[in-house]
């Protein structure tokens, strides 16, 4: 690989509080942005993937810390002077000017001879399917469609690393999955690196080379969708990427045994006993035929409410221990669905091999 | 109950009719008399006439030479000037300030913000004989003469606050993301202010810049203090010839200030929409 398109060194900054005191925002953050690379920062509100955003784009000046970007050190320049265009949250459109004037601002600003100008505001705007809307002002236009500006008055200026903040959160569930089509499909056409801030982990596993989970100011884990989801590196990675029944215990020849009581086995082996948590994901379990019996891998669980969720049911139940339950059943098992419904428990089964044991107790479930 | 509702729905109808004859009959009657050619009594409709329109704008004929109450147009034409020239001057000058007071604000943070913010109100409030006088007892103590200088300069001391006020309302409801999406974009402070910040704000300006012009055109109180002996304004003048009798040029004067604060109005909100 190349010099990497994004570089953070230590990227420290802390925010002063109203009532004295500082709440970390970035705790000496190293990344690294490949070029061309669809990086995705995930994490809860206050984990600090906006801040990271506005250090890279200039709005947020480091305490400590380098930034480079293609191998500049952009640190001490201010924002109008980084290679560096932002797709805002709330879209940020210039409501007194029409969707040409918004797209070709930056040019304008470079001073772009004219005729250049309007071929490329036109092919930016054809490139998001807005071609013949120059003339509309922002407000003229739908949610979706003032995206699509917002994203062709960024990728204009030809940066070389484009910042997206969130900028689907404000469409509807359907309009926000065909433009997470469309970001990726103009990412690879474009051939440069975005960075994709957003809370929204199923965001995150779709349109990203690699995610980045962020909690507390630093990085939790940095790694591709896939590895995120299966092998998390923490509890807290577990739990927020997809949903998770995680249980905290020791690890003793094949079996995760919980403070409560459960049992979880596994094929993962320990020297001696260890702390460790076990995840499970909810597509891991199957419904049991009658007890079960015979099978070492199983849960019984008592039924709490099942969820018609259209490819499948939703099953939270809750063991004998009191530990909660989530399982997708696939709407091939309708008959024992529909049993454990009328008996209000049931048996769940689970591949050991396919446990993940995550190292340490973890104190987040 | 579909009889007490009628009842209450036309009541509320003759209430509204009401309200708003409160509101404009006495302006609508000085308009109609502004055409009445009885010169003694104006309550007493006697024929139509444009006469006292006439009149103010210099035109004498014999049927008004006899009811001759403004000694000399010249008078009325030289109160006109003065008011237009005060007006113009306050308006550009209090435009100028008061814009410039609301634009810090908006920006910057500064020690005492909030005190500063309310300095800039007070003066909207202060009653204006309070001020008037205020104003006199200070030109006349610094040594100023009383003029056309000391009008424009007191009209300022208040209509600065108006427009500052006009101003922020405006700033109070820009989306700040727009800055950065600007120097994102590649427009350094200057840029961004030109072609970002000032076009929006531009609306409030010209409200600010219309409401001062108003005021100041309409003024009399404290006006009256520090005007001086020899310099009238329109307002003044009028008070003037009331002290000597209500005459029927004051209702042609009357009516043809009404049509243009509404023009200027009017003007205002065509601006104002195509702004929005």
């Amino acid at each position: 690989m190349a010099e990497s398109m994004v570089r953070l060194q230590r990227a420290c900054k802390a925010f002063p509080l109203p009532e004295g005191g500082t709440v970390t925002a970035l705790d000496a953050i190293d990344l690294e942005v490949a070029r061309n690379e669809f990086l995705t920062l995930l994490g809860p509100s206050g984990c600090g993937k906006t801040t990271l955003l506005h250090a890279i784009s200039g709005f947020v000046e480091l305490d400590d810390g380098r930034i480079f970007v293609d191998g500049e050190d952009v640190s001490d320049r201010p924002p109008h002077r980084r290679p560096v265009n932002t797709v805002f949250q709330n879209y940020a459109l210039f409501p007194h000017m029409t969707v040409g004037q918004n797209v070709g601002y930056a040019l304008d600003i470079a001073r772009t001879p004219r005729t250049e100008r309007s071929g490329r505001v036109g092919a930016a705007l054809e490139m998001v399917g807005l071609a013949g809307l120059e003339n509309r002002l922002p407000r003229q236009l739908s949610g979706g469609q003032q995206q699509r500006v917002a994203l062709a008055r960024a990728i204009i200026a030809r940066p070389k690393l484009l910042l997206l903040d969130e900028p689907l959160s404000a469409l509807d569930r359907k309009l926000r999955q065909s433009m997470q089509i469309e970001l990726k499909t103009l990412q690879a056409e474009l051939g440069i690196s975005f960075i994709f801030v957003t809370h929204d982990q199923e965001e995150a596993l779709t349109m990203s080379n690699r995610v980045a989970v962020l909690d507390g100011g630093s990085i939790q884990q940095i790694d591709t969708p896939r590895a995120v989801y299966n092998n998390p590196a923490n509890a807290f990675v577990a739990s927020f990427v997809g949903a998770s029944n995680l249980f905290q215990g020791m690890l003793q020849s094949g079996r995760v045994m919980t403070a409560q009581g459960d049992v979880i086995s596994t094929d993962a082996a320990a020297a001696g006993s260890a702390r460790v948590t076990a995840l499970l994901r909810p597509e891991q379990f199957t419904i049991a035929n009658g007890g079960g019996n015979g099978a070492a891998a199983k849960l019984d669980i008592g039924i709490r409410q099942i969820v018609f969720t259209g490819a499948g049911y939703e099953v939270h139940g809750r063991t004998m221990n009191g530990h909660d339950v989530v399982a997708a059943i696939a709407a091939a098992q309708q008959a024992q669905v529909a049993s454990a419904e009328i008996s209000r428990k049931a048996t769940l089964l689970y591949d050991p091999a396919a446990v993940h044991i995550i190292a340490g107790g973890g104190d987040r479930s | 109950m579909r009889f007490a509702r009628r009842i209450g729905t036309t009541g509320l109808i003759v209430y509204t009719l009401l309200f708003f004859a409160f509101i404009y009959l006495p302006i609508a009657l000085i308009v109609v008399y502004s055409f009445n050619a009885d010169p003694v009594n104006m309550m007493r409709w006697s024929g139509f006439t444009i006469d006292w329109y006439r009149q103010i704008f210099g035109f004498r004929n014999a049927a008004s030479e006899a009811a001759l109450y403004i000694e000399s147009t010249d008078q009325l034409i030289a109160a006109v000037r003065t008011s237009l020239i005060v007006a113009a001057s306050t308006t550009v000058i209090a435009t100028v300030l008061g814009t410039a007071t609301a634009l810090a604000v908006y920006r910057f943070n500064f020690f005492g913000k909030r005190f500063y913010r309310v300095l800039l109100f007070v003066p909207m409030l202060m009653p204006d004989i309070v001020l008037g006088i205020a104003l006199l007892i200070f030109f006349v103590g610094v040594g100023i003469s009383l003029g056309i200088g000391t009008i424009i300069i007191g009209q300022c001391t208040f209509l600065i606050s108006y427009v500052f006020i006009v101003v922020s309302a405006r700033l109070a409801g820009m989306d700040r993301s727009l800055e950065n999406a600007s120097a994102d974009l590649g427009a350094n402070e200057w840029t961004t202010f030109r072609r970002i910040i000032l076009p929006q704000v531009m609306p409030g300006v010209v409200g600010g810049a219309l409401l001062a012009f108003i005021i100041s055109m309409d003024d009399l109180v404290i006006t009256y203090f520090i005007s001086g002996t020899s310099t009238q304004t329109l307002p003044i003048f009028i008070f003037g010839m009331l002290r000597r009798g209500i005459k029927p040029e004051v209702n042609a004067i009357a009516t043809v200030m009404l049509l243009f604060s509404f023009t200027i109005a009017a003007a205002g909100l065509y601006l104002r929409r195509r702004n929005r």
